[in-house]
């Protein structure tokens, strides 16, 4: 195609889609998204509450406040922690499951269901379930119990260092479904030839992984381990349901302090540690995503 | 073009944000601005066609429903109660924040809590209320008043805090009931020494009650304006008479005068230990009658169980009133309907108390109606206490801190007496600047 032609092409393209076209899906934007995310800048900086009618302008001292008082910042390396544990967990289950069920037989694809359920569930049910299992006289003593042959009364929400990896593995057990499907659809797109040729060359089914298989599955890790990471950082339903921030604060992610804090009438204080982890999500979103694409490269 | 547009987009954006930044709950002001024009009608006047929305907690829904009966019987109209999740008061103020607003609500009548919910704005003055001539003025003017008008009706006599006691532990180890707080201490340690649990408290789900134990030997700094001071910020949670309180809290845990299993124990754990004897005391207040009743007959928690209030050098008590014993009425700006709502209160507060405290068995605040006999001795002994009282935190301070998490936390080990204090110091200013107090 030639210069002259490309540009006549444009044009007609702009005859018949007019860009104002546009308008009713960036209208939509504006005030559904643009809007509410402006207004989370400017209230983060008044000290708009429920106690008083009048909204003034404070400039950054929601801010300093915050930073000074550390609860924000132990709050946000609670929140890195779960994210970071559920990211490792929810792959590496995701993974195992994907690898275990790939051969589409009858029982694979009714596992596949099976393990697909969590995901559709209501997180908050989800949250409740594990509460009542996890409790010193719930289900999982009872069976740990039962075949141990001895009375287990662990309080898996009772530690103030371990009940965060118990919520981020409750968390990952409701993820791992979806994970498991877009390993699984990743693992079908790796071509068969390239396998036999491995296999023809005298490797094994772990050195085919390891080489081969895991590389080829590199855009679904980045969707997976971006999705993961970045959606624990907004974590909420499950952790309120299972522990509500306790032991002793010790699984209170930003998301629970945040909504805390709004309760008791700080809507400033509450919008500034909302806008504090909307910045530390796109701080982290894209270091993340881009070392992830960069493993794809090479393909 | 594409920048012109931009920029007027941009321009458009920003005053849109400017003059949409208000309060939402700001305007709303009802019919009866003015508390002078305020009518209250015949309690018992007909309201057919009138329906009334009342918000309550899980823990207070139960509470008017044969007061309702009796006044949908009475009037024609209909009560609503609607029950508000918990963590109630935050549900509250996140739906009043956003323009929804019920007739009437449970609230907690403490200054406090009224200014949480911007009273003043938000809230039916309710002086010259017709029930009011018929209240002990000790107990009537206790609560419910912020900066002189009275917003909440006291429905109930307000809770206490105090150390129940299990009576036959008490006989068993020849314990008189103490009469202060050295006296208290000794009698715990003498319980220890002998293999006796001496208090029990849970911190499962939420510690809530750690906060009791260090109140009451707040009560006679209370008597002499502490909580004056620190509302103008002369005097900080983190100075010698309340950090020297959550220190003797965290001492009497690390001593064991608490029970071993206080970081998985659970509120109905502690009514059932009191109840069983496994443990001799408990800092507590009012909700422990009910958490009791749940589990034994009235009778038998009489047998069981005593109450007394305790401060540092005597008997004086720390009232603490909570979202059960007071109902406020919202300005919705409907005038038909605040009408109604003042007359739910005025027949719940005279035609309709008698049927409300008899099905409640609750001590009766009105000199016109008799408390009935099924209250229990120890729901008497607690309202009693209210006569010899100071305020609480709760009652007293113009906003309130998250002191029993800060405790609970401590109590688990991951703050220290002086981190708990300084963090209660540094939520209270936060919540203090908020409400644009003077010397914060």
């Amino acid at each position: 195609m030639s210069a002259s032609s490309a540009a006549v092409g444009r044009v007609r393209a702009r005859k018949s889609h007019p860009a104002t076209f546009l308008i009713p899906a960036f209208a939509v934007l504006a005030v559904f998204y643009f809007l509410p995310t402006i207004f989370n800048f400017i209230y983060a900086m008044t000290d708009w509450s429920g106690f008083r009618a009048e909204i003034n302008f404070v400039g950054f001292r929601n801010f300093s406040d915050l930073l000074q008082s550390g609860t924000l910042l132990n709050s946000l390396r609670i929140t890195i922690v779960f994210a970071v544990l559920v990211a490792v967990f929810q792959n590496l289950f995701g993974m195992i499951l994907a690898l275990l069920l790939e051969k589409d037989t009858r029982v694979n694809r009714f596992a596949r269901v099976m393990f697909f359920i969590p995901v559709i569930m209501s997180a908050l049910a989800v949250g409740y379930v594990w509460q009542a299992m996890l409790r010193p006289d719930g289900g999982v003593n009872q069976l740990l119990g039962f075949f141990l042959g001895r009375d287990i009364t662990v309080a898996w929400l009772g530690s103030t260092t371990w009940t965060i990896v118990v919520v981020a593995l409750v968390h990952s057990w409701k993820w791992m479904g979806l994970s498991m499907l877009i390993y699984l659809a990743g693992l079908k797109t790796i071509n068969e030839d390239v396998l036999e040729a491995a296999r023809l060359d005298g490797a094994g089914s772990w050195r085919i992984f390891k080489d081969i298989r895991f590389p080829l599955l590199a855009p679904a890790v980045t969707f997976n381990v971006a999705t993961a990471l970045l959606g624990s950082m907004n974590g909420f339903d499950i952790v309120q349901a299972t522990t509500g921030g306790g032991p002793a604060g010790s699984t209170e992610l930003l998301n629970i302090f945040i909504f805390r804090t709004f309760g008791q009438g700080l809507f400033a204080q509450a919008t500034t540690m909302s806008l504090v982890l909307f910045l530390v999500v796109l701080a982290l979103a894209f270091p993340v995503i881009r070392t992830l694409r960069k493993r794809e490269e090479v393909l | 073009m594409k920048k012109k547009l931009t920029a007027v987009a941009a321009v458009a954006a920003v005053a849109m944000t400017l003059t949409a930044c208000s309060d939402p709950t700001v305007g709303t002001t009802g019919s009866n601005g003015d508390a002078a024009e305020v009518t209250w009608p015949e309690a018992t006047a007909d309201l057919t066609g009138t329906t009334l929305t009342l918000w309550a907690a899980q823990a207070s829904a139960s509470i008017p429903e044969a007061v309702i009966e009796a006044f949908e019987d009475a009037t024609g109209a209909t009560v609503d109660v609607i029950t508000v999740p918990d963590p109630y008061e935050q549900g509250i103020q996140t739906r009043v924040a956003t323009g929804d607003m019920p007739d009437l609500a449970f609230w907690q009548p403490t200054p406090s809590m009224l200014t949480a919910i911007n009273a003043s704005t938000n809230l039916q003055p309710l002086d010259g209320a017709p029930w009011l001539e018929h209240m002990d003025p000790a107990v009537r003017d206790v609560t419910g008043i912020l900066d002189g008008t009275r917003y909440a009706a006291l429905i109930s006599s307000p809770t206490v805090q105090g150390v129940f006691y299990n009576r036959a532990v008490f006989a068993d180890h020849g314990i008189d009931v103490p009469t202060n707080w050295d006296e208290l201490l000794e009698a715990a340690r003498t319980l220890h020494g002998e293999g006796q649990t001496a208090f029990f408290d849970f911190l499962s789900p939420t510690g809530w009650a750690t906060q009791w134990a260090v109140q009451v030997q707040l009560a006679d700094a209370a008597a002499d304006g502490l909580w004056d001071r620190i509302n103008a910020g002369d005097e900080a949670f983190t100075d010698e008479t309340f950090l020297t309180a959550i220190e003797n809290y965290k001492s009497m845990i690390d001593e064991g005068l608490f029970n071993d299993n206080l970081a998985s124990a659970t509120f109905e754990d502690q009514a059932a230990a009191l109840l069983s004897g496994d443990a001799a005391m408990a800092f507590q207040i009012n909700a422990l009658v009910g958490a009791m009743q749940a589990q034994a007959s009235a009778a038998e928690v009489d047998d069981a169980v005593g109450f007394f209030p305790i401060s540092p050098s005597g008997n004086v008590a720390t009232v603490s009133p909570d979202q059960t014993n007071g109902v406020v009425a919202f300005r919705t700006g409907d005038a038909d309907r605040e009408a109604a709502a003042r007359q739910f209160l005025s027949f719940w507060m005279s035609d309709g108390y008698q049927t409300f405290i008899e099905d409640q068995a609750t001590v009766s605040l009105l000199d016109t109606v008799d408390t009935p006999d099924s209250v229990p001795q120890v729901t008497r002994d607690l309202a009693a206490a209210v006569a010899n009282s100071v305020g609480s935190i709760q009652a007293q301070a113009i906003v309130n801190p998250d002191l029993f998490l800060f405790l609970a936390n401590m109590a688990q080990g991951t703050l220290t007496p002086e981190q708990a204090a300084q963090n209660t110091q540094d939520h209270f200013v936060q919540l203090a600047r908020a409400l644009g107090a003077e010397g914060f």
